[in-house]
């Protein structure tokens, strides 16, 4: 059984890596930005795990980005090792603020972090001379000269690892203490885990997350500005596919990205302006019925003996 | 449950801060004063509700805005069809408004009262998304704005001029906060909800009904916010994310004010007003006025919380 299970999951992923053996320039475009909401969706339920709700994955999407492509304008680095600088980048600045903004529980620690996000959004637009201003920045060429098979590569690599680390969070220790500080602090606190330290650890990790897959998101398009990299589809969309998907799970935020992303797609051709409809529709129906989203449900619906 | 209770004595503090930024702005700079005001009263109209809504309901309505945005696009289209005044379309915005706040409740809120904080925000999350995409569907992101003539008037004193019309807001912020403390204090229905915003299985003890009063406060709220759109929208250009922006100040506004505290409200919003305006007058760094909200929020929720940790 255990044995099948990496079996497949290995077969899955040769399938991946190949695609762009056997698919043409769109199809990888389209797994590009599903493979990159993919990765903030998972990222938002690693954090959400501990009970803490961010609306400011955009935020720190969007200083990753900037910062990675502000490194590779100004100082030349690598346009990869600058996309790690940049998760390094918002990794820093989520210690920095959680520190403070930790210490909040529930609808308080959400609308700071949205807050937070509209925070780094007015700076970065109004320090034109670092940044480019509201007309942002362009870089010279996207990330390997925009060859599509390397692009996807570079994505499926880090939606990968952000699977894998969700993963190791779900398996070790780590999520004990995460769990238990969702179901009842006080009780988690008493028990001997360092509350904090394990808040500010994650968010840690998810933040500089984000900042990887905004930095890529910047190289992949070339481009950075402060309404584009800071936009609140990088919150919403995530959020919209976790919740389909089923949260708390490694597997829910896949399966609602993967399902998402291509209901999308072809949203995008018969409703040009109004697929956001389609996902705030799904954030209202899933909270109203199927709360657990659909791996959560069906994953109940087959333990329960009928 | 609720850091932010009990602090109405700190009205007077910032009652205080307020009249003395006032006096000093009066000196310095009279159009930031009197603007300023403006402003403030109507972000205060607008929070009004929504600390209704939070106090008594207990939910954060993060689609707050857009109801307003919604009263807005019907006064337009109501002045469109049949040549009234938005301004006399307040009454049929606040009745159609008072249905739409009883649909949305009996469809949507009602089921998430007892569901965990998290699911709550989501939802009012998803449904302010829906009501945005879905205005921008019908009516596209192109600005709209009527062209009324009476929105330009204005005053002198001496050589300083300045609109006047937009002391409309001031009257509106004044009528609604008279009108819900009245409405709180001195009406049966009013102690009712006030005695279900403290405690709704006490409130169910005593034999009040508790799903009708959050059905009547909730559809009350959205009434009165529908109905400041159409004031909103006499001397702003309306598009469909224009409420969006007003949600994340006014829940600034009740943080910072506490929950519970209406008057607290008005006077956190004069500061902010006259701070944003106070911002926007120095040419070049008028961008930065953004941010004084944002960061007031982080400041007012971080300094609350140690409060409560050192009591």
């Amino acid at each position: 059984m255990r044995n099948s299970r990496y079996l497949l999951y290995i077969l899955i992923l040769i399938i991946l890596v190949t695609l762009p053996l056997h698919t043409g320039v769109y199809l990888l475009n389209v797994m590009d930005v599903i493979l990159i909401y993919l990765a903030l969706a998972l990222s938002w339920d690693m954090l959400l795990r501990s009970g803490q709700i961010s609306f400011g994955m955009a935020g720190l999407f969007g200083v990753g980005g900037y910062a990675a492509a502000l490194l590779h304008l100004n100082t030349g680095v690598n346009p990869l090792f600058s996309i790690i600088l940049g998760g390094l980048a918002a990794g820093v600045l989520a210690w920095l603020v959680g520190m403070a903004v930790l210490q909040l529980r529930g609808m308080y620690f959400a609308i700071v972090t949205l807050a937070l996000a509209e925070i780094f959004r007015v700076i970065v637009r109004n320090l034109p001379d670092l940044t480019g201003g509201p007309e942002g920045t362009i870089l010279p060429s996207a990330i390997f000269a925009g060859n599509s098979t390397k692009t996807y590569w570079l994505v499926l690599t880090v939606a990968v690892v952000s699977v894998i680390a969700s993963e190791i969070f779900r398996r070790t220790r780590i999520h004990f203490a995460l769990t238990s500080i969702r179901n009842d602090e006080v009780v988690a606190k008493s028990s001997g885990i360092d509350v904090f330290k394990y808040l500010v650890f994650i968010f840690v990790i998810t933040s500089a997350i984000q900042g990887i897959i905004g930095g890529a998101y910047a190289h992949i398009y070339g481009f950075v500005s402060p309404e584009g990299s800071f936009s609140i589809d990088f919150t919403l969309l995530p959020i919209a596919m976790a919740l389909l998907g089923g949260m708390h799970s490694t597997w829910g935020p896949v399966v609602g990205a993967v399902l998402l992303g291509v209901a999308s797609e072809f949203l995008k051709l018969y409703i040009p302006y109004g697929h956001l409809l389609v996902y705030g529709l799904i954030i209202v129906i899933a909270i109203l019925f199927f709360p657990q989203g659909i791996v959560g449900t069906l994953g109940q619906r087959l333990k329960k003996p009928r | 449950m609720n850091p932010f209770g009990k602090l109405k004595q700190s009205n007077y503090q910032i009652a205080i801060i307020s009249v003395i930024l006032a006096i000093l702005l009066a000196a310095w700079k009279p159009h930031v004063l009197i603007e300023g005001i403006q402003r403030a009263c109507l972000y205060a109209v607008i929070a009004l509700p929504m600390a209704l809504i939070l106090g008594i309901v207990g939910i954060i309505n993060l689609a707050h805005g857009d109801f307003m945005m919604l009263g807005a696009y019907f006064a337009y289209f109501f002045n469109v069809y049949t040549g009234v005044d938005p301004l006399v379309a307040i009454a049929p915005a606040l009745l159609a408004f008072f249905l739409i706040g009883i649909a949305s409740y009996r469809a949507i809120i009602k089921y998430v009262l007892g569901a965990p904080e998290l699911n709550q925000l989501l939802l009012t999350f998803g449904l302010a998304m829906v009501m945005e995409q879905l205005a921008n569907l019908i009516w596209t992101s192109r600005p709209i704005k009527l062209s009324l003539r009476y929105v330009s008037a204005s005053a002198a004193i001496g050589s300083f001029t300045f609109g006047t019309f937009e002391f409309v807001y001031v009257g509106a912020a004044i009528i609604v906060l008279v009108g819900l403390l009245l409405f709180l204090k001195h009406t049966s229905m009013g102690q009712a909800a006030l005695a279900v915003g403290q405690n709704p299985r006490g409130a169910k003890l005593v034999g009040i009904h508790v799903d009708r009063t959050y059905l009547l406060v909730f559809s009350l709220s959205i009434a009165l916010v529908g109905a400041i759109g159409a004031i909103f929208m006499t001397r702003h250009s309306i598009f469909p994310l224009v409420g969006a922006a007003f949600t994340m100040k006014s829940f600034c506004l009740i943080a910072m004010a506490g929950i519970g505290n209406l008057t607290g409200i008005l006077w956190c919003s004069l500061i902010l007003g006259l701070a944003e305006n106070f911002v926007l007058s120095f040419r070049g760094y008028a961008g930065w006025a953004d941010i004084l909200f944002f960061a007031l929020i982080v400041c007012v929720i971080i300094i609350r919380s140690r409060q409560r940790q050192v009591k």
